[in-house]
């Protein structure tokens, strides 16, 4: 395509990384949207290359490579802003959607003379050790026939895995973000994520049952997989879920397990202590800082710097180094997550949380790696202190609502009987609301574990990490028959 | 400035030039047999908060998935929203490293309907609106929201949006589908809150082919309606209850398990149904439901599918019986049927419905005759929404547990619920369904009359 704004060499950006030369071009864009009259511009890169596999009992059924390049633009006036996505990177294609954007907030290019642009800094790149990665990944052959070796190992656990099918996802995205206050910082991302699930039958009884496990920035994830591992706990897992009967609804003590056990505390609360919860006035606990919300028991965190953690990350969406950010420490909120709108909007400072699926969302602030710190008590012990109630050992997905009130389905579960485990049950729901519950996880044990996940809003769904050790919250209500 | 969105000429999908590139990188590459996919669309969003421009969005984007068959027959794809030449040589490079992997047990072919008569759809194409007409309207319809109730302190989530798509599939065989279309929807959930009471929330939606024809008044006055209701709420007793679906409601648990009529599920394994199930009764009799992506109603109704195949309005359960299914071309032909234009493009070809359609065709009285949400007095359950669907389906197991937005309806007078899941099998809720209304209710996602199902089980507060 001739008449491009975003060029290297005079050839296509799709095949060139983002690197310094790209500065004068995006400089113009800014200065454009400077003189305008804008407080600020930003310019969000992004080219990806994916590819996702999957084996369906003894065969690949599909392999679907995608690739892929655009941009995001940005402009603030006020507290209101403007966001215009494309992936047409002509000159034509990028002055359009910078006009867009500012014209959404009444701006035009070309009105104003100077409105104090002084050129973007140095390079930050993040992504310099990174940029032979997509060598170093397993290749489609290699890819191919550890996720066959998974399915096969599943069908010699057990005949009656009448289901096998795993997956595997490579997202590489390289970013490029360059913003009129200077900011101008480029990385590489490469998550990971190998999925299996099984569906077993029986007679007429049938179970499913998945996994998922996922990793960011680890070329050698997938060469690392534990398969025999993963077939073993998702077969035990199928096999006791096949004759178990429903649980019996009520108001119940339940144990969670460690590992995706978080998602309780990603959905009842992680997501009310974003910024863009705040703005909407739906986050019941905008006015909660430094007071207690949760069980003194109860200290969480959200970070980005796990090393090869799903939701770890080597900056933002928005160019910054991600925090470690202590959210409630000894049940008294310390922090919320803040992107730049969220920052300007609310006042909390940003946490490096400024996070979108790709260049067609504005950065929103969003969770990374999530999780309740351990505690003192063995897993055992919180079993032991439930007279009737529930452990669920495997967590489904869940969701929260606009006011709080959250969900979250259970995969694998089990009666709590004296203190004891007894017989499976399916199909159990916990339902609550965040202020509620918060107080009532009263034990935590000493095996802090994370899970990967992925977690949809209103920047698109992006990789995250939940964890937690096992807690036991007092009560709660189980939807079930 | 004019920022709507009609003055982009540069997105325009030109089948042509795809053609003949792809008539190139195929030769250039050996390959005789390709067909392609591509969607273009414009957009743009406005979000309001408390009179003022929140969040203001536009995009133009464009996709194409390319699909080439090598010389063993196997398949490979790659999709790129890159349309330029070298993204487009690219992607054939990719495809066919791909299809050195393809399934040579199940391939996809053509569709033998990709270049048959097709049934024009009269799509209209809407005038575009500026960004300030998005924002007025929208600003009044959030003030008048809120002007409806002293309580209703906010809409946190609001939205009107105009967009444009078009869409093309060509073949090497010359099969040269094209289509466009325009699409407005908008918006509303509101949160209210009463002294000593928890805030409680509801919304609702509309989508028309453009902002003028969208009902922006009934879309208030239903969040109103639903919210102000939603104010005074109890918790209500863990039991088994009778229930009645709202249309949206019935529609979010067919939709749910559809995989019931989706032959490529069935032949995965995925579906409650089997290869054998057609002919089998699974409600009861006086139930029919059809897929009919045609109805006039159904504003984004393409005229062909991912395979260009013809879209078609297929009848799934009549008198109860599963009748037919959804079908590509590789799972019609393994079927021995023809492909019903439900079809995605893709190496593995996916299958999905367009517009479901519930309906009491009356061959038989409803067990329960004088149900009618209007004026039973009965003690029941009114379900309003279905949340947490991801995640509380197992669609091949047929059970579910699921929280919902509702009442408990007593004489006639509706309370609303705490909260409160909602729990049973699907096969179970077709066979126990007790009465079917007459009155069809179009919703945004098809059309369905109320339907009340017997025996529930409802976990409230216990």
């Amino acid at each position: 395509m001739t008449n491009t704004l975003l060029t290297k060499q005079n050839q296509n950006l799709l095949f060139h990384i983002f690197d310094e030369t790209l500065k004068p071009q995006i400089e113009e864009l800014l200065y454009l949207g400077k003189s305008a009259g804008a407080d600020l511009v930003e310019v969000f890169l992004e080219k990806s290359d994916n590819i996702s596999l999957l084996a369906e009992q003894d065969d690949i059924s599909n392999v679907s490579p995608s690739f892929g390049i655009g941009a995001g633009i940005r402009v603030f006036l006020g507290k209101k802003d403007g966001f215009v996505s494309t992936n047409d990177l002509s000159k034509a294609g990028l002055l359009f959607a910078l006009n867009q954007a500012l014209g959404m907030l009444g701006l035009v290019t070309g009105s104003k003379t100077n409105n104090k642009f002084e050129g973007l800094s140095d390079l930050s790149d993040f992504g310099k050790k990174k940029n032979a990665w997509l060598e170093f990944i397993p290749d489609l052959d290699e890819s191919t026939l550890k996720l066959l070796e998974a399915t096969k190992l599943l069908g010699d656990k057990n005949k009656n895995l009448q289901v096998r099918r795993a997956s595997y996802s490579r997202n590489w995205q390289e970013v490029l973000v360059a913003a009129s206050d200077g900011v101008f910082a480029r990385d590489i991302r490469l998550h990971q994520t190998v999925g299996i699930n099984v569906i077993a039958q029986k007679d007429n009884n049938r179970s499913t049952s998945a996994r998922r496990y996922g990793s960011s920035d680890n070329p050698d994830d997938l060469r690392n997989w534990k398969i025999e591992k993963s077939a073993n706990e998702l077969n035990e897992s199928a096999q006791k879920m096949l004759y178990a009967g429903y649980v019996e609804a009520g108001q119940m003590p339940v144990v969670l397990a460690n590992k995706f056990g978080g998602v309780i505390f990603h959905e009842a609360c992680g997501h009310l202590l974003e910024t863009t919860q705040l703005e909407r006035g739906t986050s019941p606990f905008h006015d909660s800082l430094d007071k207690q919300i949760a069980h003194e028991a109860v200290s969480a965190v959200d970070e980005g710097i796990t090393n090869h953690a799903f939701g770890s990350i080597s900056m933002d969406d928005e160019g910054m180094e991600p925090e470690n950010t202590l959210l409630i420490e000894n049940g008294i909120l310390k922090k919320f997550l803040s992107d730049r709108a969220g920052s300007l909007r609310t006042g909390h400072p940003r946490t490096g949380s400024g996070r979108r699926q790709n260049f067609s969302y504005a950065a929103a602030s969003r969770m990374r790696n999530t999780y309740i710190k351990q505690g003192n008590f063995s897993p055992d012990e919180l079993i032991k202190s439930v007279d009737d109630g529930l452990y669920c050992k495997s967590m489904g997905g869940g969701s929260v609502g606009p006011t709080g009130q959250f969900n979250f389905s259970v995969e694998e579960g089990y009666l709590i009987k004296n203190g004891k485990l007894e017989k499976p049950v399916k199909g159990a729901t916990l339902i609550g609301e965040a202020k509620e519950i918060l107080p009532r996880i009263s034990m935590c044990a000493n095996d802090l574990d994370h899970a990967a996940g992925f977690c949809g809003s209103v920047s698109g769904s992006v990789n995250v990490t939940v964890g937690q050790p096992h807690i036991k919250v007092d009560s709660i209500t189980v939807g079930g028959r | 400035m004019n920022n709507s969105i009609a003055n982009q000429q540069i997105f325009k999908l030109d089948s042509e030039y795809l053609n003949s590139l792809l008539k190139k990188y195929s030769y250039e590459s050996e390959i005789k047999k390709w067909d392609m996919g591509a969607s273009s669309s414009r957009d743009l969003s406005v979000q309001v908060q408390q009179g003022n421009a929140k969040q203001l969005k536009g995009s133009q984007r464009n996709s194409m998935t390319l699909r080439v068959w090598n010389k063993y027959n196997q398949v490979g794809i790659t999709t790129t929203s890159d349309l330029t030449s070298d993204g487009i040589n690219k992607a054939m490079r990719g495809a066919i490293e791909a299809s050195l992997f393809g399934n040579e047990k199940e391939s996809p072919e053509f569709s033998p309907l990709a270049k048959s008569e097709i049934e024009e759809i009269t799509s209209k194409i809407s005038n575009p609106h500026s960004i300030d007409e998005l924002l007025t309207i929208l600003k009044n319809a959030e003030k008048q929201l809120l002007d409806t109730h002293q309580s209703i302190d906010s809409v946190p989530y609001n939205g009107l949006n105009e967009t444009y798509i078009e869409r093309i599939y060509i073949n090497s065989e010359g099969a040269n589908r094209h289509m466009k279309l325009s699409q407005s929807s908008i918006y509303l959930y509101a949160k209210a809150q009463e002294e000593n009471k928890k805030p409680r929330s509801a919304g609702s939606i509309r989508i028309k082919s453009s902002i003028d024809e969208l009902d922006i008044k009934s879309c208030i006055n239903e969040t109103s309606n639903k919210l102000i209701s939603h104010l005074k709420y109890k918790s209500i007793d863990t039991k088994k209850y009778l229930v009645c679906f709202t249309p949206e409601a019935f529609l979010q648990l067919i939709n749910a398990f559809s995989s019931m009529f989706n032959a490529r599920s069935i032949i995965d394994g995925l579906s409650l149904m089997k290869e054998d199930s057609i002919g089998d009764q699974i409600s009861v009799s006086n139930l029919d439901i059809s897929d009919e992506g045609l109805h006039p109603e159904n504003v984004g109704a393409f005229s062909f599918d991912g395979e260009g195949t013809p879209t078609q309005n297929i009848k799934l359960i009549s008198k109860g019986i599963l009748t037919n299914l959804l079908h590509s071309e590789a799972t019609a032909r393994k079927f021995g049927v023809k492909p019903t234009g439900h079809a995605g493009l893709g190496a593995k070809v996916s299958v999905s419905p367009d517009w479901l359609i519930v309906s009491n065709n009356g061959s038989e009285n409803d067990k329960n005759e004088s149900l009618n949400v209007k004026d039973t007095l009965n003690e029941f359950i009114l379900i309003d929404e279905l949340s947490a669907i991801h995640s509380g389906v197992k669609a091949s197991q047929g059970s579910f547990s699921l929280p919902f937005d509702g009442w408990i309806v007593n004489d006639g007078k509706k309370t609303s619920i705490d909260a409160a899941t909602v729990a049973g099998d699907i096969l179970f809720v077709l066979k126990s369904i007790v009465k079917i209304e007459n009155e069809q209710i179009v919703t945004h996602q098809g059309i369905s009359p109320h339907v009340w199902v017997e025996n529930m089980s409802i976990t409230g507060e216990a």
